[in-house]
Formats: structure tokens, C-alpha cells, sequence
């Protein structure tokens, strides 16, 4: 079932317009200072509006979004850089408890989430480190890049079991005994923790419908590479507004730089970008509820192709701004940062590409 | 001697000089300084410092210059594979607005006071330079600069506002553009002066750039007065002087060197790094990046040193030192992208505290936090010193004949 377009505008328009009145690129600047690298007031307005519900059913209170919906919220979230952790709580991990979690665990933690009390973090397999080992109730391993996991009450983690080896999804407080959280900042300024687990007790997620814990990890990991188009298209949109006006207002030469024909031509170049980019997106949240092999064809294709053409706009616009493209008082180096970031999270460009070319030849 | 000889014989001295350059680097260089700058740590002043007057000591920091200044009168190409063996050993940086800049325009247009009063202290670093080219809106169109000197009696009254004045907070000294006549064509009124950075009405305001550092500064002048004799040459020549300079910042064998180094360094953790349990130099994806990488490499090495060669003996074109640097540059931006990349998480990670210490990035190799503070400060590599844009512009018009 998807979300009706009614609310997905709605959507969108609360969420732009909180942002306008409340997260302009001066008022961020406090934030990119907090210790927790996020607003905890602007997080609980999120909550307020209900975006942090936006994946909840409806009978959970929440909007019962599909893809557009999650998209819409992230574009938002990449054209306004909004700091707290829409993606990795509200979209990745609560997403994950959705498809996994019992009705007991989903019933004790929603409410959590949708009031914003409760931020959870989902640490998934990194492709060049071993994967975590569940024995019984209890959890080894390392997680290195675990996005907000330094600001996250729990943990979701996914393991591989070592009685059965198959792929397991388990929950943990992250201040139990025995979870070791190193915090860090990203390149964005938003934090993310390496998790460390010895012998630690862990509930696992058990989901009444019997839905295995591969089947939701492929699914959540695309809807993760979806969410992230999205976060890049906002990006985009953002970079180019920006560097359009730039091009007609900074003069040199006794014209406006965008006077130059080389520079008009490289615009139109990332323009041309900027609509690959949307219909990307487009397709492959419509992919998600397809079947799984044009699903991974399109899913991985649109994540590959707009990391690369997101990352080639965000050099284009640091490049012809000049001098205050890598200034830290101006969005552009900003944006610049916050691609880097989506860009490592949940697959790489050459991991997706892989996945894209196998699905493309298999016919 | 023949054309052909001559070349032979600077080819080998260009030789030998890599080699002492090497020899310099495991045998004298102080080991926290090579620890430092391997890691790609931020460097002090006072490291800065160091590393100048140590490269003086070898008879280095000015081989450039002519003998009669203290110089050995370095060919092209003995300048290029002294700055291109740095670099690849990751050096520090070889801070050029004294020995570089500014020097070359004391001994080539100066007077015998100025040559006196200033020569030895760049030398021996004793005085550090800075370069006030840039305005807010004189970038690229160096020659709008509105920052306005007026002579009255011995001195000049100056006023204006330089920008992206690297490392301002320690100079000592401001070489400077500035306009000395308001009517005249854009290029005609400039002139050259030095200026005391203790002067009353210098202010100087740090610009934090993406990297979370302030490496470059705004400079403020504010009815500064200036003697009438810091001015180098004649007024209204500045526009000469600075082409001349401008000329010198481009022949950059670092960026050369600099290419080397990211695709080392790039081949090292491909090497090193097992995903699926098969290295990253060996997946095809990766194996093929880095052989368009070693190509454009390749072909980089050979036409700088064409280029080079042809500067030596005078068949240049004009446009050689702008190949190097836009070839050089965005190929080490694209190698340093990959090896960002190729990071993974260890690629986003950053902590700016870190490099200014012994202290370990967050995650990854011990060098990972340097890696990411040089990409983002490269990041305007082609940008600054003449854009790539400018670059292709004076191919395009002095090359070409566009």
C-alpha cells in the first residue's frame, strides 16, 4: 500500500517549513557546537510534528509512509542539513523493529520512538570487517562506522548465529555491561560511535510472522540506500540553487561569471545531473515493492549512479564558487561534507555498482 | 656543448639532487618531523620554521636564486625534481612566499637597500612572508584589486582588504598589491609594496576553512603607513612584478610529487585492505581506477618533464607550467577521492583535535585523519594559485591564440 500524495505533501511541507523558521544555516551553527552533534530541541519539534512516526502504522499513531513518504522527508533532511538522527532512528532502525520485532518489543518501544524519547541505532555489517558472532543470548564483534550510535539508547545489530550461521537481529541497551562505545565525529559534524561487544546479553528480535532476518536485512539495507538517494537529492537541489545564483551575481572580469560560456555549459552539465538524480530516486522507491530482481537492478543502479553524480555536482559547485566554496562559513562545503558522509553509509559506490551489473546481465 | 648535451648533463645533476634529497630525508631530517608530516599532521610555525632554516642549512632554500644572492643558480629542472622528490616523500610543505615569491622580485627588481635589508632574513626564514594578492572582488581578476595606496610625503597611507592570506596570523611581513593611481587602467595602477604586518591599522581575521583549520586569513589595512621606500621598483609597475611572481607559483614540481604520493599511498591500502576476503587491489573495479590512475600518471610525469626540459632550454610555449598544474591537480583530487572512498567509514571519520597531536584518528590507518585533512584542504588545489579555470584561459589566449 502506498502513502497517499495528500500526505506525503503534508510531509513535506512541515517539514520544509519547520526548517525554514527554525534551521536556517545560522541557526545550525549552535548545533554543529552541541556535544551530541544535533539539536535535542529541534529533535523533539520533529517529534511534535510527527515526523518521527512517519514509518509507524497507523494504529501505532504513525503515517504509515512508504518510500515517497521516507523520501520526501529526507530530501528535506539533505537541502536543509538537518543534523538529528531522522535516518538512522526514525527511518533505518525503526524500520528494521518494524519487520523484526515481536509484538511485545514493537508495543514497549514504538512510543519511545515516536516521541523522540528513545533514539535507536542500527549497526550493520561493515563490508571490510567481520561480521558479529551471536552464541546463545550473547553477542562478539565489532561495529566500526555506526551512524548517531554515539547518541543511541539502544542498538539493533545484526550477527550471524554461530549455532545455525545464519544472519540474526538483536537488541541491546548501549550502556549494558560489556558494550564498548568509542564516539567520534563525522566529516558533517553529526557523530557515530565504533561499538565494540564482549560476550554481551542481547535480546534478539523475533517477529511473530517468521519473516527470516536475511530477508529483512536485504530489505532494509535498500530501503536505507533508497532513504539516502533521497538525502542526496535534496542535497543536489540545494547546491544548485546556490551556485546558479552565484554564477549570476559574482562578477569578475566586469561580468557576471556565469556570462562564460565554459561555466554556463558545466551548469547545464549538473543540471543535466540533477534530473538524473530525481528520476533515480523516483524509480527506485517504486522499485522497492517490486520483484527482487528488478528491485536490485534499479535500487543499486539509482545509489550508484547518484553517488557518483551527487559528489560530481557538490566538486562542480565548490569549484566555481572559488575561494568560498571551501570556506566553513559558506553551505557549500557543507553539503560538500554531508555527501562524503551519505555517500560511505550503506554500501558503496563500487559495492551497489557490483550488485547493479550482476541484476542488469542477468537476462 | 650541444643542445642535446646540455640537457644530459642537467638531467644528471637533476638526478643526483633526488638522491641527496632522499638521503636528506632518512639520515637528517628530525624523526617527529618526518613522523609529523608522514601522517600528514598539522605543522606548527615553529615546525615550519624548522624545516625552512633546514633545508637552508643543506643549501636548499634558495638554490633557485642567482649565486651573487646567496643562490646556486638551479636550472628548471633541478627546481622541479628537488620540490617533485619532497613532495613524494610527503615533506612538509616548502613555504614559498619568502624564498619563492617574494625574493625573486626583491633580487630582480629591488633596490641595493631593500636587497640588503630583506635577502638574508628570507634565507634563513628569520622573517616570515605572506602574500597580499587577492580581494574579495579581485579572485581571479587579480587586476580589479581596489585596495588603495595614496603617497604622502615619504610614506604611503594604504587602505584596503586582502583575502585568503595564507598563514597572515605568523608573518612578518605582507607583500603586497595595491593601487597607486585611482584613474588609470585596471593594470597600470598597481604597484608593489612591502608592508610590516606590526604596522598599526593590520588587522588580521582567520578564515576557517572545511578542513576545521585556519590556514588563511583576511587581512585588514586601515590608514596604514607604509615608507615610501618599501616600494619595489617603480609605481605603476606592480602589474610586471607580479606576472613574473605569478609565473614563479606556478612551476610547482610539488604537485607533481604530491600525485605520487596520494597514488602510493592509495596503492598501499589497496594493498593492505581485504573485503570479502579478497584485497582491494585486486577487485576489478578498484584495480581498474588505479590503472587509469598509474596511466594519467604516467603521462603526467613525462609531458611535466618534456615541459620542464623545454623551459631549460628556452623552447617553451607558455603554457607548460599550466599543464602541470591542471593535470596534476585534479589527478590528485580524483586519486585522493578514491582513497577517501576506499576508507570506508574510517573516510567520514574526523577529528581535528587529533592532528595536532600524537593522538590516533578515530578509525583506520594512523595516517587516515592527515589523509582527510589534505583532501578537503586540496580540495582547492584548483583553485588557488590560478584557478583551472585561469589556467586554461592563458593556454587558450597566450597558446593558442584564442
Amino acid at each position: 500500500m502506498s502513502t497517499d500524495l495528500e500526505t506525503i505533501a503534508m510531509l513535506r511541507d512541515s517539514a520544509a517549513r519547520y526548517a525554514d523558521d527554525n534551521y536556517s544555516f545560522h541557526d545550525r551553527w549552535a548545533v554543529l557546537d552541541a556535544p551530541e552533534g544535533y539539536s535535542r530541541k529541534a529533535w523533539g519539534d520533529l517529534a511534535e510534528l510527527g515526523l518521527l512516526a512517519l514509518r509507524l502504522p497507523e494504529d501505532d499513531g504513525g503515517l504509515d509512509g512508504d518510500a515517497v513518504a521516507v523520501g520526501a522527508v529526507m530530501e528535506i533532511a539533505g537541502s536543509r542539513l538537518l543534523m538529528e538522527p531522522l535516518f538512522a532512528s526514525a527511518v533505518v532502525a525503526t524500520g528494521l523493529l518494524l519487520k523484526q520485532g515481536s509484538s511485545a518489543q514493537k508495543a514497549a518501544l514504538l512510543p519511545q520512538l515516536a516521541d523522540g524519547s528513545l533514539i535507536l541505532a542500527f549497526a550493520d555489517e561493515d563490508a571490510a570487517s567481520d561480521p558479529c558472532v551471536l552464541e546463545g543470548e550473547r553477542l562478539t564483534g565489532t561495529k566500526v562506522g555506526v551512524l548517531q550510535g554515539d547518541v543511541a539508547g539502544k542498538l539493533l545489530v545484526s550477527a550471524r548465529d554461530a549455532t545455525s550461521g545464519e544472519p540474526a537481529v538483536v537488541m541491546v541497551d548501549a550502556d549494558e555491561i560489556g558494550v564498548m562505545r568509542r564516539e567520534y565525529r563525522l566529516v558533517d559534524g553529526r557523530g557515530a560511535a565504533l561499538v565494540s561487544f564482549d560476550g554481551v546479553r542481547v535480546e534478539r528480535l523475533q517477529p511473530e510472522s517468521g519473516e527470516s532476518a536475511a530477508a529483512a536485512l536485504a530489505d532494509i539495507r535498500d530501503e536505507a540506500a533508497v532513504a539516502l538517494c533521497a538525502e542526496s537529492l535534496g542535497i543536489v537541489n540545494s547546491v544548485m540553487t546556490v551556485t546558479t545564483e552565484y554564477l549570476k551575481v559574482r562578477k569578475q572580469f566586469g561580468r557576471p561569471i556565469g556570462a562564460n560560456q565554459a561555466l554556463q555549459h558545466r551548469l547545464v552539465d549538473c543540471f543535466l545531473l540533477q534530473e538524473e538524480v530525481r528520476a533515480l530516486t523516483a524509480a527506485a522507491q517504486q522499485a522497492l515493492a517490486g520483484p527482487a530482481e528488478e528491485r536490485a537492478r534499479v535500487v543499486s543502479g539509482a545509489r550508484a549512479y547518484v553517488i557518483q553524480a551527487a559528489r560530481k555536482v557538490c566538486n562542480e559547485a565548490v569549484q566555481m564558487h572559488g575561494g568560498v566554496g571551501v570556506t566553513d562559513e559558506l553551505d557549500v562545503s557543507h553539503y560538500f561534507r554531508r555527501l562524503m558522509t551519505n555517500a560511505a553509509l550503506f554500501g558503496n559506490r563500487d559495492a551497489q555498482f557490483v550488485r547493479f551489473v550482476d541484476a542488469a546481465l542477468a537476462a | 656543448m650541444t643542445q642535446a648535451r646540455a640537457i644530459e648533463v642537467l638531467r644528471d645533476r637533476a638526478e643526483r639532487l633526488r638522491q641527496d634529497v632522499r638521503r636528506f630525508h632518512a639520515e637528517v631530517m628530525p624523526a617527529d618531523l618526518r613522523d609529523k608530516s608522514h601522517r600528514h599532521q598539522v605543522l606548527d610555525k615553529n615546525d615550519y620554521v624548522r624545516w625552512m632554516r633546514l633545508l637552508d642549512k643543506q643549501g636548499w632554500a634558495v638554490a633557485h636564486w642567482p649565486a651573487e644572492y646567496g643562490g646556486k643558480g638551479w636550472s628548471p629542472l633541478e627546481r622541479f625534481a628537488f620540490e617533485d622528490e619532497l613532495a613524494r616523500l610527503s615533506c612538509p610543505w616548502v613555504i614559498p612566499f619568502g624564498v619563492k615569491y617574494v625574493g625573486p622580485v626583491i633580487y630582480a627588481f629591488g633596490s641595493d637597500a631593500q636587497k640588503q635589508r630583506f635577502l638574508p632574513g628570507i634565507q634563513t626564514t628569520e622573517e616570515f612572508w605572506a602574500q597580499g594578492y587577492s580581494e574579495p572582488g579581485a579572485g581571479s581578476d587579480l587586476a580589479g584589486l581596489r585596495t588603495l595606496a595614496i603617497r604622502e610625503g615619504d610614506h604611503y597611507v594604504v587602505n584596503g582588504q586582502k583575502v585568503w592570506t595564507t598563514y597572515a596570523q605568523w608573518a612578518d611581513w605582507l607583500f603586497c598589491l595595491v593601487r597607486t593611481d585611482r584613474d588609470d587602467k585596471p593594470q597600470s595602477g598597481i604597484s608593489f609594496l612591502l608592508i610590516d604586518m606590526k604596522s598599526p591599522g593590520v588587522t588580521v581575521k582567520p578564515i576557517r576553512t572545511m578542513d576545521g583549520y585556519a590556514h588563511v586569513n583576511e587581512v585588514w589595512l586601515e590608514d596604514v603607513k607604509v615608507p615610501a621606500e618599501n616600494l619595489v621598483g617603480e609605481e605603476g609597475k606592480g602589474w610586471t612584478y607580479a606576472k613574473f611572481l605569478l609565473k614563479n607559483e606556478r612551476t610547482a614540481g610539488a604537485i607533481v610529487g604530491w600525485a605520487w604520493h596520494v597514488l602510493d599511498r592509495l596503492k598501499r591500502h589497496a594493498r593492505e585492505t581485504v573485503v570479502g576476503g579478497v584485497a582491494l587491489i585486486d577487485q576489478p573495479l578498484m584495480r581498474q581506477r588505479i590503472g587509469e590512475f598509474e596511466l594519467r600518471f604516467l603521462a603526467l610525469e613525462l609531458a611535466a618533464y618534456r615541459a620542464v626540459e623545454a623551459m631549460c632550454d628556452g623552447t617553451e610555449n607558455g603554457g607548460e607550467a599550466s599543464l602541470i598544474k591542471i593535470r596534476g591537480t585534479e589527478l590528485y583530487q580524483d586519486v585522493m577521492e578514491t582513497l577517501v572512498e576506499s576508507l570506508g567509514a574510517a573516510g567520514v571519520a574526523y577529528d581535528v583535535a587529533a592532528l595536532h597531536s600524537a593522538e590516533l584518528p578515530p578509525l583506520g590507518p594512523d595516517d587516515a585523519g592527515g589523509i582527510l585533512k589534505d583532501h578537503f584542504y586540496n580540495r582547492a588545489a584548483t583553485i588557488f594559485g590560478g584557478s583551472s579555470e585561469i589556467q586554461r584561459n592563458i593556454v587558450a589566449k597566450g597558446v593558442l591564440g584564442l
